[in-house]
């Protein structure tokens, strides 16, 4: 069973060219599905005029789907809109599998139920928190109930994240695996010589807004300025909260101490990466943080607010974590500064090689596929009853909304028979060598 | 018995980490007794007591009673300076609908626990709800005032809807800053005032602003103690972090 080709469909709003954790995740999670020798195709909406059938590196094929985001990089929520469209993509690619990524991306979810009609084993993959509270997560949660009720396996990227995903879609937690981001240790190599010790450099990158604690970011950075004369900052990013940090700036008179480089395509983090001693990393929730993993691989000592998933990613040693709170943040930078002459960058590297690899997230995601696809068939009627029991009034519109989108599959079986649809041709890439596929991520983006 | 303990030693534990790829002996979908372990239930419901909410919503009976007030005098203007022939010719349907709405807006948005106007050194800014119920209050009474003949007219019931709405809620506010006593003798002063009122106006009136009022301060606040009891809160680790300290942009 171990050895059975799976072909699958990925489905996110969140892929190139956009940049993020979602992206890259699937990004590097095909090249190495791929490289195992499984076929994989991407589903995603139409980026500007990047629309229709595109390849990337490896023969990853990716369908850029011809609908408009509309909020948030994310498409209108249409329901009914992309069966025809997500049929035809399953039956001409001769898919057996689908997975999609992330909560708050409709077309994942629109493709996950129509796929499940259908038929289909799907997996879901959460990358991100939510609570309990407002209005907005209540709604988020409902839809996530919807999708998950019937989905065949999920996949979240740290213990948080599971509680979470568990919590809010009443899923039986074995049915929830646990598996991590990883990072892409080739790209992101400490500096050739170390840094002197005189000046400490302390590097931050992240969007300025709320909720990666840019307002934190305003309160510490002037007293540990004013506790460490040697400590320079060098802040990459930009949001709404920029304004506020140049205040700041200027307010304590830091301009020579504190740099503000605007945005940083995700080609030059290293490079600016490089430069520093220490990454802060001040987040008010995080399901994982990457920037974590390729501050340390570049062999930066990592400061991080102690929230969601964070005290899951690195060992105690390589990181120091501190309460979302300015004082204690303080407290844990001067610890990392005292820690500091015993951190060996090139070392820390090589740690992390070990404990994060791509190719070892697909390997895992592969027992999750051959578990999903064990999982045994159901017709309508039994997954009808899961559906109902996902709450009084929600779970009867839930069936409403299956039921509808079964007839429509039927009335476009009839209008379309399956038999109609050409299948693509098989063909295979030229065998790659190893390492030029997974470093080609950034040769694809200025590429563009 | 033994191999089972040796084995069990040798075998390493599973740690909560995402690090380090998949721990021998476990399957990525492990879960143990530690899952959840951080998860806090109800850490922050607040146990309400049944004579403090009913103390509490007299607050919106009195605000009720003062627009109620302030329609009557609408009401009586709109009476004494227009006909009944010319009232009904005024598509009245539409417009008194109109009306009705935007007033239930601003009733149904109005910040009760404070006042919109406050001192020019008031920390927090108005919310976005309170200021749609302030204009909403403000377009209600300039519908009224188009339906007045001459210019005084207009001129006196516009200063007296604004001077109502904008500082009614402020001079309440600062009586129950004083003494909570005198709020509530003077709460039930207006009720009783308002009661009367509209008992001369109309039969029917009095009857649903009586029962609005009981359903207000004695239904409302027994059926939030009951439906209390159904509060589920879930916290833990997932949740954003809350800043410690206030933020002004």
């Amino acid at each position: 069973m171990a050895d059975q080709k799976h072909r699958i469909l990925m489905v996110s709003d969140f892929f190139f060219p956009n940049f993020g954790g979602v992206e890259s995740h699937i990004y590097y999670l095909s090249q190495c599905l791929l490289k195992l020798g499984h076929k994989v195709v991407v589903m995603t909406h139409a980026y500007g005029n990047r629309s229709g059938v595109r390849y990337m590196t490896g023969g990853l094929k990716v369908y850029y789907v011809p609908w408009r985001p509309f909020l948030m990089q994310n498409t209108l929520p249409t329901v009914y809109g992309t069966l025809p469209i997500v049929r035809t993509i399953l039956v001409r690619e001769k898919i057996s599998l689908v997975h999609g990524h992330q909560a708050f991306s409709t077309l994942c979810h629109e493709a996950l139920m129509h796929a499940r009609t259908m038929g289909y084993k799907v997996v879901f993959t959460d990358h991100s928190l939510y609570g309990f509270a407002d209005i907005g997560s209540i709604h988020m949660n409902k839809v996530l109930q919807f999708t998950l009720a019937d989905v065949s396996q999920a996949i979240c990227v740290s213990h948080t994240s599971k509680e979470n995903t568990v919590l809010r879609s009443g899923l039986p937690p074995e049915k929830v695996f646990m598996i991590p981001n990883a990072v892409d240790t080739a790209m992101f190599k400490p500096a050739p010589e170390r840094l002197g010790n005189d000046e400490i450099i302390i590097v931050v990158i992240s969007r300025l807004v709320y909720r990666k604690g840019a307002d934190l970011l305003v309160e510490v950075i002037p007293e540990i300025c004013h506790l460490y004369p040697n400590v320079r900052f060098i802040v990459g990013g930009d949001g709404p909260k920029r304004v506020r940090l140049e205040e700041m700036r200027e307010k304590h008179s830091l301009q020579d101490r504190v740099e503000m480089l605007g945005s940083v395509p995700h080609a030059h983090v290293r490079s600016v990466l490089i430069s520093g001693h220490i990454f802060l990393n001040s987040s008010l929730t995080e399901a994982f943080c990457i920037a974590i993993l390729e501050a340390a691989s570049c062999g930066l000592l990592t400061v991080s607010t102690r929230v969601g998933g964070v005290p899951e990613v690195l060992p105690e040693d390589m990181i120091v974590l501190a309460e979302p709170d300015p004082s204690d943040m303080v407290r844990a930078t001067g610890k990392a500064i005292s820690l500091l002459p015993n951190i060996d960058p090139q070392q820390m590297h090589n740690r992390m090689k070990k404990l994060y690899n791509w190719h070892d997230v697909a390997k895992r995601t592969e027992i999750v596929y051959d578990r999903a696809l064990k999982c045994p068939d159901q017709n309508l009627l039994e997954r009808l009853s899961r559906y109902l029991s996902c709450g009084s009034w929600a779970g009867k519109i839930f069936c409403f909304v299956m039921i509808i989108d079964f007839l429509l599959w039927r009335l476009l079986q009839l209008w379309q028979p399956t038999e109609e649809i050409e299948e693509v041709p098989e063909f295979t890439l030229p065998h790659h060598q190893d390492e030029e596929i997974i470093s080609n991520f950034n040769k694809d983006q200025s590429l563009g | 018995m033994d191999n089972i303990i040796s084995e069990s030693l040798l075998r390493p534990k599973w740690r909560k980490v995402a690090y380090g790829g998949m721990q021998p002996g476990f399957d990525d979908n492990h879960t143990d007794e530690s899952f959840l372990e951080d998860m806090v239930m109800n850490a922050s419901v607040v146990k309400r007591d049944l004579l403090k909410v009913m103390q509490d919503s007299v607050s919106i009976s009195q605000y009720l009673c003062i627009v109620t007030l302030v329609s009557l005098v609408w009401a009586r203007t709109l009476q004494s300076t227009l006909d009944e022939n010319s009232l009904l010719l005024l598509d009245a349907s539409l417009f008194g609908s109109v009306t009705v709405t935007l007033v239930m807006l601003h009733l149904f948005l109005h910040d009760y626990s404070g006042s919109t106007i406050k001192a020019p050194v008031a920390l927090k800014n108005p919310s976005l709800t309170s200021c749609v119920s302030l204009n909403a209050s403000v377009v209600a009474s300039v519908f009224i005032a188009s339906r007045l003949p001459s210019r005084l007219h207009v001129f006196a019931i516009m200063l007296f809807s604004l001077q109502v709405f904008l500082f009614a809620p402020f001079v309440t506010y600062c009586i129950k800053k004083f003494s909570f006593r005198l709020h509530l003798l003077f709460s039930f002063g207006l009720m009783a005032v308002t009661l009367a009122l509209v008992y001369t106006l109309h039969h029917l009136l009095f009857m649903l602003l009586l029962g609005l009022l009981v359903f207000i301060s004695v239904v409302c606040p027994c059926w939030l103690i009951r439906i209390q009891e159904y509060k589920f809160e879930i916290n833990g680790p997932w949740d954003e972090a809350k800043l410690c300290f206030n933020v002004t942009d």
